[in-house]
């Protein structure tokens, strides 16, 4: 796969299979993931993209039956993240995810955002004022919520639940954060705002987004790849893919004609 | 559309529409007749019963002479059995269904220990009171003491704490742990954080609804060797001098309410029947108050948590 | 590029299909226009020529038409690839269909003011040859574009450099023609200004033989040398 001028290297996915039991659902995957830039995965439903997303952060681990093969490792270390020997919880305390649906815990705001210290046993209260601060900051949401930090997190709106919950995972400062869809539960208004968030955080954490929307993946990100059927058929730029793709797969799909 | 045919149409919808009445009709009695059923007895029971009780009631042992018999050490070792119950079936079936639906791997031996759990709730309650006799009487010579009674109606209760148990965890959507999990938390960490605190209010729904089946339990009671006559208290379970606390309490003999009320029914004087129909309706408003504790708890929790 | 008639929504098919055969009527209308021009001006038919420069609206109009069409196609279909590219192209190509049109206009303008004019004895000969070589040219660019052939756009474009010589020719047939004859200065001018209208159109329809390139291979050939273009149209795309 060429990666034309690409910046520097963040991640690499390298022969990567991955197995639903019996099922293969991923099929030799090569993907570089450039640092502080954004790489979306696009392609149609059962394509392997979400699954493709949940290896980076090992999820997998979490439900029997599911197997890797092959490597994912995270730089400047190289550290293969699918090594069994590495513990799936030290490669979650690096690399941060976002889920499609906002899922704040049933718990204050202030206490939502500290979550990810708390588990780190961070307990000094100044610490945590200061990270909580720093990550709605971060989030675009400081300003709507600093007077309520105590009231529960359900009381927001869509679209601030799930800045919200990019709030959470910024605050234990990742390398990486994993967005798997995180609009499609949203307006189009809040899906907008979530966008030019994703565009600003490209500045500090390097991150890889799964999308429904194509116009999502062309608005955000920089290198896009399009999955079909658990494989990569071609990885790029995105104004590349969108203007002009290499493969008829990928112009088949993303232009809306029969695959 | 012509008339004609909205005509047709209406008559169509009006067709159809004749069974939500007549199953409205039919509903409606079937509800009422359970319901009058109940109220009557309870109505009858109350009438019976409401006249005798007073301050005296509560505080008088059982007596020869109906009039002066009260029901003080009944509901004190129905409170002390309940205690035990608690402290025993709340730890142990909240850790169990806490291990069988977040750490126990899903293979066939899990499926098979839930089934046997769930069909464990079903066993009538005789079938306790013997394992208890055998158990907890003899082989580990508790007697016939309020601890051997409360291990007792715990372990008629463990099945249904830890369905309920099962169940409240399972209410909590995937999304929320793998939230946890994502930000690097711990199995412990997510259950400790998350997986328990979310799921109390249905546990403790699960753990009362248990309790309210045990207070009215007779029959293991009986099976263990419960005495019906009881004309004193056990040891306090606190006391004036160190170490404040005592354990005394738990190898005492005891009655409880059900069997207090089986005594005075089965003796032929009016007087007691009475009694008896008072004791029913004091245990009926324990009941309710447990029911309404549950309620309250329920929706107390459920107010914070829209999933 | 895929075909245009296979996406999800047949309705999307249509509007993409109905951009590409109004670009072709357009294309076809312009054709007419540059052919009546020049017979007006050969033959000194003043009423032709000015019917050809009434009927510049009608080419006016369909650039309005066609470009509509594709703010609603761009606005409510968020074309991508091929079909992006199409959208940009067919923009592209009838703007410069519509300069053509200008062009033709201008023609026509001169040959109404050479009709009242003493005639020359070659009959305005290379003013038709001109003529006729731009016209084919516009023709071919069309037909290249109609059938999406970039081996045919880049004929076309390499056609463009022998009109371009062809002008030169001219313009020093017409310098030597006034040198001999002041008197006919007036009239040879208007004969240049025609003559430069049609290499005008020559360039017009070069740039309308890239847009099939780019359309095609979504690559980009304006400002290249001809053998670059060449080279890019050869290739995989």
């Amino acid at each position: 796969m060429p990666a034309t001028n690409m910046s520097t290297l963040k991640a690499e996915a390298k022969g990567l299979n991955f197995y639903y039991g019996a099922y293969q659902a991923l099929k030799s995957i090569d993907l570089p993931v450039a640092e502080k830039e954004i790489t979306a995965l696009i392609g149609p439903s059962g394509c392997g993209k979400s699954t493709f997303l949940r290896c980076f952060n090992r999820m997998h681990d979490l439900y029997p039956g599911n197997r890797y093969e092959g490597e994912i490792n995270l730089h400047p270390d190289g550290v293969n993240i699918l090594n069994p020997k590495i513990d799936p919880i030290e490669v979650r305390m690096r690399i941060g995810m976002v889920f499609q649906k906002p899922n704040p815990f049933p718990k204050s705001i202030y206490e939502n955002v500290a979550y990810g210290l708390r588990v780190r046993g961070t307990t000094k209260r100044r610490v945590l004022d200061e990270k909580v601060e720093q990550a709605l900051r971060g989030a675009a949401l400081w300003n709507e919520v600093k007077d309520r930090l105590n009231s529960l997190a359900f009381n927001l709106s869509g679209g601030q639940q799930q800045r919200l919950c990019i709030a959470r995972a910024l605050a234990t400062d990742p390398e990486i954060i994993l967005f798997d869809e995180p609009t499609s539960a949203l307006d189009p208004i809040a899906t907008a705002s979530i966008e030019e968030l994703i565009a600003e955080l490209k500045e500090q954490v390097t991150i890889l987004i799964v999308t429904h929307n194509m116009q999502q993946a062309a608005r955000v990100s920089r290198y896009t790849a399009f999955m079909h059927l658990g494989e990569v058929v071609e990885f790029g730029d995105t104004g590349a893919i969108f203007t002009n793709p290499a493969k008829k797969q990928t112009e088949d799909y993303i232009t809306g004609r029969y695959g | 559309m012509q008339d004609k045919e909205i005509q047709t149409l209406r008559s169509m919808i009006a067709r159809r529409k004749r069974w939500d009445v007549i199953f409205a009709i039919i509903g409606l009695f079937s509800m009422l007749g359970g319901v009058i059923t109940l109220a009557a007895l309870i109505a009858g029971m109350a009438m019976d019963g409401a006249p005798r009780i007073s301050w005296d009631f509560f505080t008088s042992f059982p007596s020869r002479h109906a009039d002066q018999a009260g029901i003080l050490s009944a509901w004190v070792g129905t409170t002390l059995v309940m205690l035990v119950t608690a402290f025993t079936a709340v730890p142990l079936g909240v850790a169990a269904g806490i291990y069988l639906e977040e750490y126990a791997a899903k293979n066939w031996m899990t499926d098979l220990i839930e089934i046997n759990v769930t069909n464990l709730a079903g066993v009538p309650s005789i079938v306790y009171g013997l394992l208890a006799l055998g158990l907890f009487v003899y082989k580990l010579d508790l007697g016939q003491s309020i601890l051997a009674a409360g291990l007792t109606l715990a372990i008629l209760i463990l099945p249904v704490v830890i369905v309920s148990t099962r169940e409240a965890i399972r209410a909590i959507p995937g999304t929320i742990r793998e939230g946890a999990f994502a930000l690097g938390a711990t199995k412990w960490q997510t259950v400790a954080h998350h997986v328990l605190p979310y799921s109390t209010a249905g546990i403790l729904t699960g753990v009362i609804i248990g309790m309210s089946r045990a207070i009215g339990e007779t029959a293991p009671i009986i099976t263990i060797g419960a005495l019906t006559y009881i004309a004193f208290l056990p040891e306090s379970p606190i006391k004036g001098e160190f170490p404040f606390v005592s354990f005394e309490w738990l190898s005492s003999a005891f009655t409880v309410m059900p069997i207090q009320m089986f005594n005075w029914v089965s003796r032929p004087q009016e007087e007691f029947h009475v009694n008896a129909a008072a004791a029913g309706l004091v245990l009926i408003v324990m009941t309710l108050i447990m029911n309404a504790m549950a309620i309250f708890i329920r929706y107390h929790f459920r107010k914070r948590i829209k999933w | 590029m895929e075909p245009l008639d296979t996406h999800i929504s047949r309705q999307y098919n249509v509007e993409l299909e109905n951009i590409r055969s109004l670009v072709l009527q357009m294309g076809g209308l312009v054709e007419q226009q540059i052919d009546q021009a020049i017979t007006a001006l050969v033959q000194g038919n003043q009423a032709l020529a000015e019917a050809t420069i009434v009927a510049d609206y009608k080419v006016n109009n369909m650039e309005v038409t066609i470009d509509e069409e594709c703010t609603q196609i761009l606005a409510r279909r968020q074309p991508a690839a091929g079909d992006l590219r199409l959208v940009l192209a067919v923009i592209k190509t009838i703007t410069d269909l519509e300069r053509i049109g200008d062009e033709a206009e201008k023609i026509a303008r001169m040959a109404v003011q050479l009709a009242g004019e003493e005639r020359p004895k070659n009959n305005y000969r290379e003013i038709q040859s001109l003529g006729n070589h731009a016209r084919w040219m516009v023709h071919d660019a069309l037909d290249a574009y109609a059938r999406m052939d970039t081996e045919a756009a880049v004929r076309v474009a390499r056609e463009d450099r022998k009109l371009d010589h062809e002008y030169d020719g001219v313009m020093r047939q017409m310098v030597t023609f006034m040198m001999e004859d002041p008197r006919t200065i007036s009239r040879v001018l208007n004969i240049i200004w025609a003559a430069r209208a049609i290499e005008r159109i020559g360039d017009h329809a070069r740039n309308i033989c890239e847009y099939v390139i780019y359309l095609v291979k979504g690559k980009d050939v304006r400002h290249i040398s001809l053998e670059q273009m060449e080279k890019e149209a050869r290739e995989g795309g």
